[in-house]
């Protein structure tokens, strides 16, 4: 089994890395580069708790196999507070309690950023096909609406 | 556990090369069906020597009008298909379908190609191109074939590409004047939804308001989707005016059974596709008779 060599930009910052065969992005992200705001849910697409933007797009870093993004530029939950600022997003989570037990909300924020990213003003209910993929168990989804409203709104 | 070598190349050449070359090569592309596979180490993946990733191959990424066809690489991402205007222009049922598909996560990476070659009984995308004939195109180092996809699906998760063949292109052909579609899907929620059922419709309603060259497909109602040919005569050569949709619906319950015996999910299925087909129907009347 051979390992793979490839650079990625991570958070704005190159990193070249080996990675193995079968290491997928999430691990890549959590293991090497100890990246941890990005969390392991179901581990097959379906929960939304590990999305990072990969290129522009809001991806599931569990089905995407590190060795095939070689040349790509990836935002974390990590990428988005700049110069020890709040995003935009993350300061309306907080002031929305969009929060409980937090696990899903770095891959709501990822989702939504990646929303506002193409569409700095979008409607409720594209707002809410963004979240299609992003399970909440706890807080209800209707103060992260909210949240995000508040910053498409501005 | 499965050990397998990884290749990833961003040329077309090179991966035909690899499959040519290589045995027990499983291709990866958006990764939304076969990562999930593999984490679940699913009994129906194959023993796998070698992945070979795809996902870079830049050549396998358009859209585009040809002749009388629209063509679409493989490569391309159920949110390219949906933001496409060629394609909500000529084929807006097919654009349903792929809004339909899993959530903006997995549209950003699962791919036609992907969708058509894991050929899941549910697959979203089969119904609508199978109801628009669409060929597709099978490559490998030697040569190049074109298949009707219809043809082209063997059994459920099966299909007759070769181990040495990529599927690498998607022909739709385009449809002429007093055509009118339709696609329709059920699932248990409305996102991140598998199909419970779909349906797709393609017709032609002449200018005596004559229904014509009926294609019915439905998904998640046969081993896998195929067109029924018994309904499709049915409403053929009917009139918009005095079909007997109830009479279609039973039809349609009918012949499904007829492919599928009874099985647990029939007293659900059977009411429920004759509705779908319904609904389909009078939705490409309603629309007929504001064009006409």
């Amino acid at each position: 089994m051979h390992r793979i060599n490839l650079t990625i930009k991570v958070n704005g910052k190159e990193v070249t890395l080996k990675v193995g065969p079968k290491e997928r992005l999430i691990d890549t992200l959590r293991e090497q580069l100890n990246l941890t705001g990005t969390k392991e849910g179901c581990s097959i697409g379906e929960c939304g708790a590990c999305t990072v933007i990969l290129d522009g797009e809001a991806v599931c870093s569990c089905l995407i196999l590190t060795g095939q993004i070689g040349g790509s530029e990836v935002l974390t939950i990590e990428g988005l507070e700049v110069a020890g600022k709040l995003d935009p997003l993350q300061k309306a989570f907080l002031d929305y309690q969009a929060i409980q037990c937090g696990f899903c909300t770095p891959g709501m924020l990822m989702s939504a950023k990646a929303l506002l990213l193409k569409n700095p003003h979008p409607g409720r209910e594209e707002i809410k096909t963004a979240l299609e993929g992003n399970l909440c168990r706890c807080t209800g989804y209707e103060q992260i609406i909210e949240a995000i409203e508040s910053v498409a709104n501005k | 556990m499965i050990a397998y070598d990884f290749f990833t190349t961003q040329k077309l050449e090179e991966a035909l090369d690899y499959l040519d070359r290589l045995e027990k090569v499983k291709v990866l592309a958006g990764g939304t069906d076969l990562l999930v596979d593999m984490h679940k180490k699913s009994p129906r993946l194959p023993p796998i020597s070698y992945l070979l990733d795809i996902s870079n191959l830049e050549v396998l990424k358009f859209i585009r009008p040809a002749d009388h066809y629209v063509e679409i690489g493989s490569l391309i991402t159920h949110s390219k298909l949906i933001k496409e205007p060629l394609l909500n222009h000529n084929f807006p049922l097919l654009v349903e379908a792929a809004r339909t598909i899993g959530s903006t996560q997995i549209r950003n990476r699962g791919t036609i190609g992907g969708n058509l070659v894991n050929a899941s009984p549910a697959a979203d995308l089969l119904p609508p191109l199978i109801a628009l004939k669409a060929e597709v195109v099978l490559t490998s180092k030697k040569s190049e074939r074109v298949l009707p996809l219809e043809e082209f699906l063997a059994g459920p998760y099966k299909t007759k590409i070769e181990a040495n063949e990529l599927l690498t292109k998607i022909k739709i052909p385009l449809l002429g004047d007093h055509y009118y579609t339709d696609f329709q899907k059920i699932g248990r929620r409305k996102a991140m939804s598998i199909a419970r059922l779909s349906i797709a419709l393609v017709v032609k309603i002449d200018e005596k308001s004559i229904f014509q060259d009926v294609r019915v497909v439905p998904g998640s109602a046969t081993p896998y989707p195929q067109s029924l040919s018994k309904v499709e005569k049915a409403i053929e050569g009917k009139s918009i005016n005095k079909i007997d949709l109830e009479e279609i619906g039973r039809i349609i319950s009918e012949e499904m059974i007829s492919i599928t015996g009874v099985r647990w999910s029939t007293p659900y299925k059977k009411p429920t596709i004759a509705i779908l087909l319904k609904r389909s129907l009078e939705k490409v009347i309603k629309e007929s008779k504001t064009n006409a």
